[in-house]
């Protein structure tokens, strides 16, 4: 028991340190498309972080919405939107100011985080993993109603990406 | 599993980058991309805090949570996707210092 939850931290460190290589490399790369790769192996770290937590439905939803949906469309956006006459810049001007405003929130988080108490499981053994069949039951019982709104709010929404995408009648 | 303190402490990190991305990009595709690394970030808390509190609280909601705001992120993608091509095509830019029609 002991030796499997020495080697749960190191493959959780392993997928945070990569991951968060990933995220540093999607704010700095000098390359659009770069960043949107780098994006890729954020959100695969990401998701193997929920797996390390037990939820493996997270996990798949991350990797199905997040890894292909998503990714493809910014993949496309940026295609779409990529100006080619000209060189740019990818930084504003206030770069020092948005790295020192971002040190500081980093600082006030994690003080907040030290600072505070955490009444948790002391062992590992009172963690039990969370089912999938217990998702299930929350989402269908209790969380029907919002389910439902969420559905229609992801239809509607896309419904009005296509309408904002689309060229006008008077365009051509 | 690892203690709760190093997953918030990860996740923050995770935060601090996104939030640095939305401060120091420009381009609007690439904002996105930040905000949604911060969004993961927040997600990865909220599931944390339910496997650490689900058998002393009795309840799942925060990973019920998670689901939602990735549902929600997919929606918030296709919308802001659709505003950016828009713009694009109005302005012939995606960089957010240059949208400035409502600058005086």
């Amino acid at each position: 028991m002991e030796d499997g939850v020495t080697a749960t931290q190191v493959v959780f460190w392993i997928l945070a340190v990569v991951m968060l290589i990933s995220a540093i490399g999607v704010v700095t790369a000098g390359n659009i498309v770069y960043a949107a790769l780098f994006f890729i192996a954020s959100l695969a770290g990401v998701a193997g972080i929920y797996l390390i937590l037990t939820v493996e439905f997270i996990a798949l939803v991350q990797l199905l919405i997040y890894g292909s949906a998503v990714v493809i469309l910014i993949l496309f956006a940026l295609m779409l939107t990529r100006a080619r006459e000209r060189p740019q810049a990818l930084f504003g001007r206030s770069r020092p100011l948005g790295i020192a405003a971002s040190l500081g929130l980093l600082a006030a988080l994690i003080g907040g985080i030290v600072a505070t108490t955490w009444t948790t499981p002391e062992s590992s053994a009172a963690i039990q993993p969370v089912g999938l069949q217990a998702i299930g039951d929350a989402i269908f019982t209790i969380w029907i109603v919002p389910f439902i709104i969420v559905g229609v709010l992801l239809s509607i929404a896309l419904d009005g990406a296509i309408m904002l995408a689309s060229p006008d009648e008077d365009d051509n | 599993m690892p203690p709760l303190e190093h997953i918030l402490v990860v996740n923050a990190v995770l935060f601090a980058i996104g939030a640095m991305g939305v401060l120091t990009r420009r381009n609007a595709v690439l904002i996105l991309l930040s905000v949604e690394l911060m969004l993961n970030a927040v997600s990865l808390n909220m599931v944390a805090f339910a496997v650490y509190g689900h058998v002393d609280f009795g309840n799942i909601t925060g990973v019920i949570f998670a689901f939602f705001i990735i549902v929600i992120a997919a929606a918030e993608v296709a919308l802001a996707l659709g505003i950016v091509v828009r713009t694009f095509r109005n302005r012939a830019t995606a960089n957010v210092d240059e949208v400035n029609l409502l600058k005086w």
